[in-house]
């Protein structure tokens, strides 16, 4: 694949490398990369994919740009608050650079949507936030055999590998199943420090460029951790499972398989935002109680006029002062925290307890605005 | 059994039941023992790693320095540093 004057010239500091050269450079033009989330991995590892000329990147993302995803999301600027987050990175990586092509895909993947969509790259990037979607393109990659860079983040803490199928285990091989519910840590409790997804997302399109042009060693079978706080980098060997649901000797994942992540749980035993509406402006409403159980700054920000705050950490103890007799609806800012809250409630004898389907945020989309706080 | 005094790095999402801290240290012959010592200093934080059919949880890695194992029975040596890793979801 040929470069014009123009790229000869935007690339020239990577032709001026001996083992990278016009070969390497042609073969990121021809390479189609695929990032799953353009949120805090996804940011740098866009922006540096983009830069470096690979010839096609498609943005996975159904999300929209919120005001605390610009402490660490760092493609979208104060003005893209509230845009679609996909076709938003997709104009500032095309501004970027114009020599490249990009394609925003604007739908949250699912069992039915993964292999097609993949199937169009030839490399992955995973820098989604749920564990459901983790594994979902774990095992898309591997039926399809097409390369995967992981990385994910908590906190001050990262991790990051690379798997190219028939070669080296995959996340699967790594960590089996994600953990229940209960045991998921979350993002928005948790925090997480603005740069550190800059330093993983970085490092997924340094293994994304090698891969594609051959050069150096791969994180293959090597899981590399990285603490923030402690300034260091560990390496932990890992091989690949015989028994490996899907990449094993005899494998019992050969399809993508639907989600099992507790965000499709929470249907099932939450509220519809347009029926607590409801609930709240009829008799029933002392029957209620709203426990908002998002950390206290977050309660400040935005809460339901009747709710008090339980923040899920000191949750349980809380708890044990609530009117059992009436009816609990936690609240969160997706419907995960209160989902595990109900769960908290459910090994208290509360049996009275579901949460806010996905929480403040389809609350906000559902219930009028001149409604919400008629409560 | 000759007991050994080993560093353990404690996984981010881990550290809620060591009160915050990246790294404490237990004391034991083997992993098991390990464990075994870090759930009396800090309740409960077995049970995370471990199963009731006393097994690894499949979201969770132990390693003695860079080496993965999934063997409770492993010894441990004296300046060994136990790793206790957890998947993450984060992006």
């Amino acid at each position: 694949m040929s470069l014009s004057r123009d790229e000869l010239a935007r690339y020239s500091r990577h032709l001026s490398l001996s083992d990278f050269g016009l070969d390497g450079q042609q073969k990121l033009k021809a390479a189609k990369v695929l990032v799953i989330g353009a949120g805090g991995l996804g940011s740098p590892a866009l922006l540096y994919l983009a830069a470096a000329g690979i010839g096609t990147i498609g943005i996975v993302d159904f999300d929209k740009v919120d005001l605390s995803n610009l402490q660490r999301q760092v493609l979208f600027a104060s003005d893209d608050v509230g845009k679609p987050k996909a076709s938003t990175a997709a104009k500032r990586l095309q501004a970027l650079n114009p020599f490249i092509s990009i394609r925003s895909h604007e739908v949250e993947l699912n069992a039915d949507n993964v292999m097609t969509l993949l199937n169009d790259y030839d490399v992955v990037l995973d820098g989604c936030d749920r564990f459901a979607t983790r594994y979902l393109v774990n095992d898309a990659c591997v039926l399809l055999r097409k390369p995967l860079v992981s990385a994910a983040i908590h906190r001050f803490e990262g991790q990051a590998f690379t798997c190219v199928p028939g070669r080296s285990p995959c996340y699967r091989c790594l960590f089996p199943e994600q953990p229940s519910g209960e045991l998921i840590p979350n993002c928005a409790t948790a925090g997480v420090l603005g740069v550190l997804p800059g330093v993983m997302g970085t490092l997924q399109a340094t293994e994304a460029i090698k891969l594609i042009t051959g050069m150096g060693s791969l994180l293959l079978g090597r899981l590399l951790a990285y603490d923030a706080l402690d300034m260091n980098f560990t390496e932990f060997e890992f091989a690949r499972r015989r028994d490996c649901a899907v990449c094993g000797d005899h494998p019992v994942i050969t399809a993508p398989q639907a989600s099992v992540e507790s965000c499709a749980a929470t249907d099932d035993a939450g509220i519809a935002a347009t029926a607590l509406h409801a609930l709240l402006q009829s008799s029933l409403v002392n029957d209620l109680q709203l426990i908002d159980v998002r950390d206290p700054h977050e309660y400040l920000l935005d809460h339901l006029p009747r709710s008090i705050n339980m923040p899920l950490s000191t949750l349980e103890e809380q708890l044990q002062q609530v009117n059992r007799n009436q009816r609990i609806v936690f609240v969160c800012r997706s419907g995960m925290r209160s989902n595990q809250a109900c769960q908290i409630a459910m090994r208290l004898g509360l049996n009275n307890a579901v949460n806010l389907n996905g929480g403040l945020q389809h609350w906000n989309d559902s219930v009028p605005a001149n409604q919400r706080c008629m409560l | 059994m000759s007991e050994t005094c080993c560093v353990v790095r404690v996984a981010s999402p881990l550290r809620s039941y060591t009160h915050g801290k990246a790294q404490v240290t237990a004391n034991g012959a083997t992993l098991h023992d390990i464990l075994a010592d870090l759930d009396r200093q800090f309740p409960g934080m077995r049970f995370r790693m471990i199963d009731e059919q006393n097994r690894i949880r499949e979201h969770i890695r132990l390693a003695i320095n860079t080496a993965m194992t999934g063997n409770l029975q492993h010894k441990v040596n004296s300046g060994d540093v136990i790793h206790l890793l957890c998947a993450l979801s984060g992006g």
